[in-house]
């Protein structure tokens, strides 16, 4: 017998079968796709025991209830909606979602950095000690001070609402300067037609829970709004009814538009003569609520000014036929037959509602475009105790104690905010920042020592960014409070950097536009990584460096200690309730019974997630010179109208820089579901829900409509370049219907140049192309459109 | 000729001999030795006696929280909360007491039914849909002895980790999704 090739074959012959029908091969097969979950490269949490800590998200301005899973109490391993909070009732955005990205992004601040070599030199960062960090910059305070120059001191904070603006402003108060600035939101423009027509400087609210007609111009309910778990929820309710019609009146087919019940496709900037031409409709229809307008309403009619001027009144005004569908059909570029559709319907619904400035942009409308806003629920008889649009309550927190100023800071406080100082300011002036970076820009009357910024990222969010450039090298010293090695802590002289918001004590005072009122502690779900510091202490450390009475009028050691503070004052009004439960209907008008006996109890709940609420507050008596609601704004000095319009909502629009010829398009830079343009960076979760005609590679799509598309020699996905009064882009072309025929729309957050490789170099950043255009009442920046060109490449 | 023939049958014999003798081997090898060679017996860190403690139910021990979801292997407070001092003179005990309760050290009990993290499970919707324990956990209420845990060589899980399959005849018999993200989320 030989043992040969032949009896070897036959051998394995008999093994593969044999093995075949013994568990080997199948148990190998199953075993390496389970080892392949061990492999040390692969992120895995720790294992231990996993808890729940609720808390609220600060992220943004909507104060959703969040709660965040952990291993072993310190490895965060999950954040998702809590089901208990009543407004959002477990809902939560993308970015709330992904709020675990930031805490542990590698493009996070760990330790205070000094800036050692030239601004915006990355490797000149240096590391030192939160000792040396507070001392240099508590230093700097106290030299300025000294020299008589508190004025000179400014700070770029947050647009969220929390007890942080308190305590800015009892710093900068203190101090003596009047340079204490907030982002530009929505809610500005809220507040402004609110102060205009009400005499109060509390933003206008909307009761979306109560509405059964719903007429949106340009709000993106779903694209996130100002907040986004309250906007997702009365969508949520509105689709479950089945009986709210929501009618959407913008430019582009965004997502909101493509949900809506109808889409009214306007050329862009023209969303207000819609609003007026339906005003008309309704006045000459006898449709609009008479008896509310007679009794509560000054200027529907003709009246006569502080001079004994006779003066036009609203309904003469946009009863001329300038008004009348047929002509704004002309203007907006829609059917005048729509118009009168939609005007017939808004009066028929007898809980009918116009919102705007719910997330459109981050900018809001001019102040006539707002006043027509206004001017559509006047007409409805909204604004009104117990109507579907209020005033913002005041939060009754802890009062400050009045700041004690001493002779440097009452001499510094006589010198105005920058932005009152330009030569033409504004005759109602609301945030100035733009005022403030514009004066800066192009020479101000006094400089600027010191600029501090909170919680934002002026470099990159703020529209027309080349301005925030321009401002920057007039300012001596910036000091950046950012978590994150964001564009503006890129050109920071000192870093500073705070606890990201999951690791931080930090309070949200109301939700953005909600009727009802609200307040909520958000608490730490883990103690912090680094060596961070919650700004609220760094600000009050410093008000110690400074001393004298800019410390004494902070008399708190921990922020800790100021925002029990505050808690404890709210507990003793005996005012609203905890609502630790979903399903607690936040809009009724019926009074709230406290449920909390003292300030510890309180905080207590506050602290474990559950949040504070009231109903709807009652209509505050209007502070106008007629004690009525001004449709003539009569606080529009007589010196600053010229015409009788000038007080009046109308037709208004700001005149781009560049002619047609050289720019004839528009470009309309837009907010999507995916892509956040705030202060915090797309997280990368967010980056895998960007579709492939939003951003393929580093290049980034806008949309354009197939006829503009067609006579541009354009097709999809071919490259061109975007060229705007303001900047110069590469882009690729997504040729879509959702456009209108004329525009050009780019989605905004992308284009970063800071952080890391997943998001940096991205496509385009929107805000450096489009131009932002002072409002001539209000001074703020608004805008609306900007004047481009597309040219294949 | 004939010769040539039973040469050419012997040939053959001894083919299927040798087939045979590579099949049987391979059987051996996967059904005998493999599984043996796969799992090695590590030790708990003491033995824990279920029936001692019978005259709890099992979920004071294994407790759930409300919202069905199962809080994890019991941990040293549960334990303290009767063993603060020793309770009897076994070996367990002993350690128990020493080496863990008056240290405050944790016990790291090698968990017998631990998935992969690329599975996503949670006992609520199971305990919900009324399924008993021991569908799909071991008896344990005869249970003097802890069993032996054996880990998988290849990928460090227990040999008693479910499978796949087991998953999805279940889900199959009761009409439950068997879709992929059902699972793998």
């Amino acid at each position: 017998m030989k043992f040969g090739r032949r009896a070897f074959l036959q051998i394995a012959a008999g093994a593969v079968g044999g093995s075949l029908l013994s568990p080997l091969p199948w148990q190998l097969a199953g075993d390496s796709a389970r080892w392949s979950q061990n492999w040390s490269w692969r992120p895995s949490p720790e294992r231990g025991e996993i808890t729940k800590v609720p808390s609220i998200c600060t992220m943004c301005e909507g104060g959703c209830g969040i709660q965040a899973r952990l291993v072993n109490g310190n490895r965060a391993i999950l954040v998702e909606g809590n089901p208990a909070n009543p407004v959002t009732e477990g809902g939560i955005c993308p970015l709330g979602a992904a709020g675990l990205q930031f805490l542990y992004a590698p493009y996070r601040i760990s330790r205070p950095l000094k800036q050692t070599k030239g601004r915006g030199n990355i490797s000149g960062f240096q590391p030192i000690t939160w000792d040396e960090a507070l001392a240099e910059l508590g230093k700097k305070l106290a030299i300025v001070r000294g020299e008589s120059k508190a004025h000179t001191v400014a700070c770029i904070t947050s647009g969220r609402q929390s007890s942080m603006d308190d305590l800015w402003q009892q710093l900068f108060s203190a101090y003596g300067s009047q340079n204490l600035f907030k982002m530009p939101t929505q809610a500005d423009g809220l507040r402004s037609s609110a102060l205009l027509t009400t005499g109060i400087a509390s933003p206008y609210t909307f009761a979306l829970e109560n509405a059964t007609h719903v007429l949106s111009f340009g709000s993106n309910l779903l694209e996130g709004a100002a907040a986004p778990g309250r906007a997702f929820a009365a969508l949520r309710q509105w689709r479950q009814n089945g009986n709210v019609k929501l009618v959407q009146v913008e430019s582009r087919c965004s997502l909101t538009a493509s949900k809506a019940d109808q889409w009214l496709a306007v050329e862009p900037g023209a969303e207000a003569a819609i609003a007026l031409s339906i005003a008309h409709v309704m006045i000459a229809g006898n449709t609009y609520d008479a008896d509310f307008v007679k009794n509560n309403v000054f200027g529907f009619e003709d009246w006569t000014d502080s001079t004994g001027k006779r003066r036009q009144g609203f309904k003469t005004l946009v009863s001329s036929p300038t008004y009348s569908p047929e002509e704004i059909a002309k203007k907006a570029k829609v059917d005048a037959a729509a118009i009168r559709a939609l005007a017939k319907d808004f009066a028929a619904q007898k809980n009918a509602i116009a919102v705007w400035n719910l997330g459109h942009s981050d900018l809001a409308f001019n102040t006539y475009d707002e006043l027509a806003f206004v001017a559509l629920n006047v007409l409805k008889g909204n604004i009104k105790t117990g109507g579907l649009v209020n005033l913002t309550a005041d939060i009754p927190l802890g009062a400050l104690p009045a700041v004690e100023k001493d002779a440097l800071a009452e001499n510094a406080a006589q010198q105005k905010r920058l932005d009152l100082t330009r030569d033409k300011t504004a005759p109602v002036p609301q945030n100035g920042l733009y005022g403030f970076l514009d004066s800066l820009a192009h020479g101000s009357k006094y400089p600027i020592e010191v600029l501090m910024v909170h919680e934002a990222n002026p470099a990159y969010s703020l529209m027309e960014s080349r301005l925030f450039q321009a401002a920057l090298d007039k300012i001596k010293m910036l000091v950046s409070f950012s978590s994150f090695m964001d564009e503006t802590a890129c050109l920071a002289d000192l870093v500073l950097p705070n606890h990201t918001a999951l690791e931080r004590l930090d309070d949200v005072k109301g939700i953005p536009a909600a009727s009802f009122s609200y307040y909520a502690v958000s608490s730490p779900i883990l103690k912090p990584l680094g060596d961070t510091k919650n700004t609220g202490d760094a600000v009050l450390a410093l008000a110690g460096k400074i001393g004298g009475t800019v410390a004494s009028s902070v008399p708190w050691k921990t922020y800790e200690e100021f925002l029990k503070f505050r808690v404890k004052g709210l507990a003793e009004t005996q005012k609203g309730a905890v609502a630790d439960k979903a399903g607690i209907r936040l809009t009724s008008a019926e009074p709230v019974k406290p449920n909390f006996k003292d300030g510890d109890d309180l905080w207590k709940k506050l602290k474990a997630g559950a949040c504070w609420y009231d109903a709807p507050a009652e209509m505050p008596s209007f502070k106008t010179a007629s004690g009525k609601l001004e449709l003539a704004c009569q606080a529009i000095p007589v010196a600053a109208a010229a015409d009788d319009h000038m007080f009046l909502p109308h037709l208004f629009t700001i005149k781009l820089a560049g002619g047609e010829q050289d720019f004839p398009l528009l470009l309309v830079a837009h907010s999507t579901g995916y892509l956040t343009s705030g202060y915090l960076a797309n997280p990368p979760f967010m980056n895998k829900l960007i579709p492939d005609w939003t951003l393929k590679g580093n290049e980034e799509f806008v949309d354009v409509n197939p006829q503009t598309a067609q006579s541009l020699g354009l097709s999809q996905g071919q490259s061109a370049s975007l060229r705007t009064t303001q900047g110069e882009a590469t882009v690729r072309v997504n040729v879509t219907s959702a456009a209108r025929p004329g525009v050009v729309f780019l989605p905004k957050g992308l284009g970063h140049k800071a952080y890391d490789e997943y998001i940096q170099n991205k496509g385009t950043n929107a805000n450096s192309l489009m131009e932002v255009l002072l409002d001539p009442v209000s001074g703020m920046g608004t805008v609306w459109a900007t004047r481009a060109q597309l040219r294949r490449v | 000729m004939n010769e040539k023939k039973s040469e050419a049958s012997a040939s053959k014999a001894l083919g299927v001999v040798f087939f045979l003798a590579g099949f049987i081997g391979a059987l051996v090898l996967g059904w005998v030795v493999f599984p043996n060679l796969l799992y090695s017996q590590k030790a708990q860190p003491m033995n824990f006696s279920h029936v001692a403690h019978a005259d709890n139910d099992c979920e004071s021990c294994h407790t759930f929280r409300p919202d069905g979801t199962y809080t994890g292997v019991p941990r040293l407070d549960k334990c303290k909360e009767c063993h603060e001092t020793a309770q009897g003179t076994t070996e367990a005990e002993r350690i128990l007491v020493e080496e863990y309760v008056e240290k405050n050290r944790e016990p790291m009990w090698k968990n017998y039914a631990w998935q992969p993290d690329n599975v996503y499970f949670s006992h609520a919707p199971h305990k919900g849909q009324g399924l008993e324990c021991i569908r799909c956990h071991r008896d344990v209420t005869k249970e003097e002895k802890l069993p032996a845990y054996r880990e998988n060589l290849i990928t460090g899980y227990s040999i008693s980790t479910m499978k796949m399959t087991e998953c999805e005849e279940c889900h199959a018999q009761k009409g439950v999704s068997n879709n992929c993200e059902i699972c793998h989320k």
